[in-house]
């Protein structure tokens, strides 16, 4: 290579380099916020119907606004220290519930405003919750109205002969015959409605032996994609509803590409699912009356009014944009106290006030960041510098000395962390182990040398701070019982008792709880225990497959209702997986979701958790406290049992006059 | 020059086939540990989780997920959408991180370089003084260091002890300073004992012997004749530094919350964000690639004796 070539390049490096460090060294500064508080981890997503997690909840409780709203009520429990929280008048200025407790009417407030402008109408709602349940949103929480008639097969999509049924035809914008449909959060093709005459199923395909069930499940859903449906067909009327009287013409539809071609007679749709529109579950009589018609009476229904999946989001923001894209800066349109104006992962969301909030008059700050800052320290080191004003997650290693700061806000809240129990399996399997692993765990030792944070022992399913529940008496601390109990199962001392593992998954704080459980059951049972640490996915993996002994876990409760803590643990509901099955609780459960009177069912639930009590299927050990660290010049800002803070409440003190 | 194009096309073609192996071997890995990416807190039921599959293009056999992902990149470019990060599609998650670790890398290096090829040479001409020994032991010192450790002594100097960067962010220039030189030290310390090892050998020449015959000034015959020979280890070590600057960011990127890359390439892996850490995955590969090659010509240009082929 000739000389001035090698020279031409040296410069050019250089020159590269030069760039690169100016290119590097600029920045578009932001002007700062009024207020930045520790976020966490990025958001999932800012769908209401797909978000799950406190991260996702605080965001969506700035950004919209339900029908009803969690809000403070009230004084300060001087006992606690909890501000009490109800479900209050939102996007509804008012609504009525009917005697029966099934029929929930709700009033539109008039000027309830999108922040583009338009009026919120009860049809916004409508279309939103419809839209959370349709199975293609797949959303976690579409069972929150699952107490609506046919809403959960609507949701699960389960049809049967008989059935008045909405099919939607293959004409979403955007896809064409042969492809791959347009599959996102719904998106409507063309609606045609009918009475399911019958289903054409082919044979059902036989699994080969020993077929893994995730190869078994993919085979069943193709074979349900090849059923061929026998509609008669329904028409609209003039005013939108359907005569479901007058016979119209049959046709036939399926949802696999290959059968419709196959057979000129078939359409191809998207689905075939039960009316669940057009079946008088939600009404919209005109613009600001919601009605809502419940199957069984639901007392904490405003509770799930007022939580973040049934919110609404704007249709036509949706549609034209899709999903999901529409949740973009610049596109997404929300109802509620602020609106979003940037978003960069793994730095903020960058949230202003929605002038058009029918409330804006209260929102006290213009501008807020929600910085993604996952390490616990950083946000301290960020909080102890002013660069925030709220921790959302204080170090666990620091609690010590930041408990008696003032700053620092202390709340017990609705939650149990537990232990999961296989009962499939032996030792497991023998109720009087169970008991006596329970009863030989001290929870006060945990709660007081491990987590430090102000944690309460736990012995029962439902965590205690509910109004109108007498929660039942769990198994205490007895270790002379503990051993009886052992002894009698056929361990006595522990001889011949198989070790036991305990499944968590990776975190200090779990080891740091399992290890102190493996030391109290060696010392107090004799029991050897050993420890299984895996990461989340793997973990999950393990507990839903049953395939543990102990497996640590914890819930927070969404509603405050002793129903949300207990329904969890019916035979082979999802969230069991722990292999117990009891009649009698499913029964009482059962019973629970039709009584229309709320003293009887928190009796009926009081009852079941006695069973499960009983029976110990779960080790509860302590519940939750949350812990925040907020800037004393902040106010409106109190400890709350779900932890929850309405950001739009929130405002700088003023300097009092005396200044 | 022809040389150097055919060269490029090799090179180009060889990424081509490593990308290949590469993705390869994540899709076979990704699916064959436990988890899933649908798997929550809460399980799902059957008919949802076929409409999330679906969604995603994992509801078909595991060949036809393979032929079916190949094929969207392949011909389309496509990554698909982020599992996790249900609101952003691949190539946005990696257009946001990008720039970001870019900078911070650049930022790193320069500092590396400037400060590492400085000290090499300082104590490779005074040998064995007091500024030679106190340079190496710091390099040492330097090597031996996790950066996380650096960082939380930087934090604890420069945010508390003397208030003068801000102890976590992006978005102005005193932000990145910090992370920049934590992430930037330990691959200077490096430099500089690379620098001086190549500076005392080359000293020791017989050409340098000849140009101080000469009379040429000290000056002249370092900086001049004996540093573009010193500095070959450094340019061929600038590769592999390349590669732990991006990928040691990551810790870095936790202590002062910065919105690089680094944290998504282990996040999604164990979140089991498939189209993500594929995604994530895919973009190392064609980095470190790109970096090599842009060594080794830089090599060839720096070497009059080094052909490329």
């Amino acid at each position: 290579m000739p000389p001035e070539i090698r020279r031409a390049f040296l410069f050019c490096g250089a020159a590269l380099v030069v760039g690169a460090v100016v290119w590097a060294s600029i920045f578009d500064a932001l002007p700062p916020a009024d207020f930045s508080l520790q976020s966490g981890t990025d958001a999932k997503t800012l769908d209401p119907a797909r978000a799950t997690g406190n991260i996702e909840g605080r965001l969506l409780d700035a950004l919209f606004e339900g029908l009803l709203r969690t809000l403070p009520d009230g004084p300060v429990d001087p006992e606690t220290g909890v501000q009490p929280q109800t479900p209050q008048p939102a996007m509804a200025e008012s609504y009525e519930v009917s005697e029966d407790g099934r029929t929930y009417t709700f009033h539109l407030r008039r000027d309830a405003r999108w922040s583009n402008g338009d009026p919120v109408t009860s049809h916004d709602f409508r279309w939103s919750w419809l839209r959370l349940l349709h199975p293609e949103s797949a959303s976690e929480y579409a069972f929150h109205l699952h107490a609506l008639p046919y809403a959960e097969e609507y949701n699960l999509a389960k049809v049967e002969t008989g059935d008045r049924v909405e099919v939607e035809l293959w004409t979403r914008p955007g896809e064409s015959a042969a492809e791959q449909g347009n599959v996102q959060p719904f998106p409507r093709g063309d609606l045609v409605y009918g009475v399911l005459k019958q289903i054409l199923k082919p044979e059902e395909p036989k699994f080969p032996e020993g077929l893994a069930e995730e190869a078994q499940e993919r085979l069943r859903g193709e074979w349900i994609e090849k059923w061929v449906y026998e509609v008669e067909t329904r028409l609209e009327n003039a005013d939108g509803s359907i005569d479901w009287e007058t016979p119209g013409e049959l046709r036939r539809f399926t949802q696999s590409y290959a059968t419709a071609r196959r057979d000129d007679g078939v359409e191809r749709v998207h689905h075939v699912l039960v009316a669940f529109d057009r079946l008088g579950a939600l009404e919209t009589p005109d613009d600001h009356t919601f009605v809502v018609n419940l199957e069984n009476p639901v007392p904490y229904f405003p509770h799930v009014v007022a939580f973040y999946s049934l919110y609404p989001v704007h249709r036509g923001c949706v549609e034209d944009h899709g999903s999901p894209q529409w949740t973009q800066p610049g596109a997404i349109v929300s109802n509620g106290p602020y609106v979003l104006q940037l978003r960069r992962l793994r730095d903020r969301l960058r949230l202003v006030k929605n002038e058009n909030y029918w409330n804006a008059e209260v929102t006290g700050f213009e501008v807020v960041d929600f910085l993604s800052v996952e390490s616990e320290t950083t946000a301290m080191n960020m909080y102890e510098t002013d660069q925030i004003q709220w921790v959302t997650a204080p170090p666990t290693a620091l609690l010590e000395e930041l408990r008696s700061r003032e700053d620092f806000i202390r709340a017990p809240q609705l939650s149990v962390y537990f232990y999961r129990l296989n009962t499939t399996r032996p030792p497991l399997d023998d109720v009087r182990v169970r008991r006596a692993i329970a009863m030989a765990i001290d929870r006060t030792e945990i709660v007081e040398e491990v987590t430090k944070g102000g944690q309460l022992p736990s012995f029962s399913a439902v965590p205690p701070g509910l109004a109108g529940y007498k929660k039942a008496t769990g198994l205490t601390y007895d270790v002379e019982e503990a051993r009886r109990l052992l002894s009698e199962a056929g361990f006595p001392n522990g001889r011949g008792m198989p070790k036991i593992t305990i499944l968590y998954n990776t975190s200090e704080g779990h080891r740091a709880i399992a290890e102190v459980i493996q030391q109290q059951l060696r010392n107090n049972l004799n029991i050897s225990v050993g420890l299984q640490n895996m990461e989340w996915g793997t973990y999950l993996d393990k507990v839903f497959q049953i395939d543990y002994q102990m497996a640590r876990a914890g819930w927070i409760a969404d509603y405050p209702d002793p129903n949300t803590f207990l329904d969890m643990w019916v035979t082979d509901g999802p969230q069991n997986s722990t292999g117990w099955s009891n009649a009698e609780y499913d029964d009482l459960i059962r019973r629970a979701g039709l009584e229309g009177d709320p003293a009887k069912r928190m009796e009926l639930l009081r009852q079941a958790e006695e069973i499960w009590i009983e029976e110990m299927p779960v080790i509860p050990v302590y519940s939750y406290t949350s812990l925040n660290m907020v800037k004393p010049e902040v106010e409106g800002f109190a400890p709350s049992a779900q932890d929850k803070h309405p950001l739009h409440l929130m405002r700088y003190r003023q300097p009092s006059e005396e200044d | 020059m022809q040389d150097l194009a055919s060269y490029l096309l090799k090179r180009l073609g060889w990424m081509l086939l490593t990308l290949w192996a590469v993705f390869t071997l994540s899709f076979v890995l990704m699916r064959s540990v436990p988890g899933n990416p649908f798997d929550g807190e809460r399980a799902v039921a059957p008919a949802i989780r076929r409409q999330l599959e679906a969604r995603y293009n994992m509801d078909g056999t595991p060949l036809e997920q393979y032929r079916q992902a190949l094929g969207n990149l392949v011909f389309h470019g496509d990554l698909g959408w982020s599992m996790k990060l249900e609101d952003y599609s691949v190539a946005q998650v990696i257009a946001e991180g990008f720039p970001i670790s870019a900078s911070l890398a650049i930022f790193a290096l320069v500092f590396a370089v400037i400060l590492g090829v400085t000290a090499g040479v300082i104590s490779a001409v005074r040998r064995g003084s007091v500024a030679d020994v106190g340079m190496m032991s710091a390099a040492v010192l330097g090597i031996a260091i996790p950066n996380f450790v650096l960082a939380s002594l930087a934090i604890l100097l420069f945010v508390f002890l003397i208030p003068i960067f801000p102890a976590a962010g992006w978005g102005t220039f005193r932000q990145i300073l910090l992370p920049a030189i934590c992430l930037g030290l330990p691959v200077a310390a490096y430099i500089a004992r690379l620098t001086r090892t190549g500076m005392l050998e080359v000293l020791g020449r017989d050409y340098v012997r000849t140009a101080a015959a000469k009379g040429l000034s000290k000056r002249t015959i370092v900086l001049r004749h004996a540093l573009p020979g010193a500095l070959l280890p450094v340019v061929s070590y600038l590769g592999p530094a390349t590669a732990s600057v991006l990928t040691g960011s990551l810790v870095l990127e936790k202590i002062f919350a910065l919105p690089g890359m680094g944290s998504h390439f282990v996040n999604s892996a164990l979140q089991r964000d498939f189209t993500l850490s594929m995604g994530m995955v895919l973009t190392y590969t064609v980095l470190l690639f790109t970096m090599n090659t842009i060594v080794d010509i830089s090599y060839a240009i720096i070497d009059p004796r080094v052909k490329m082929q």
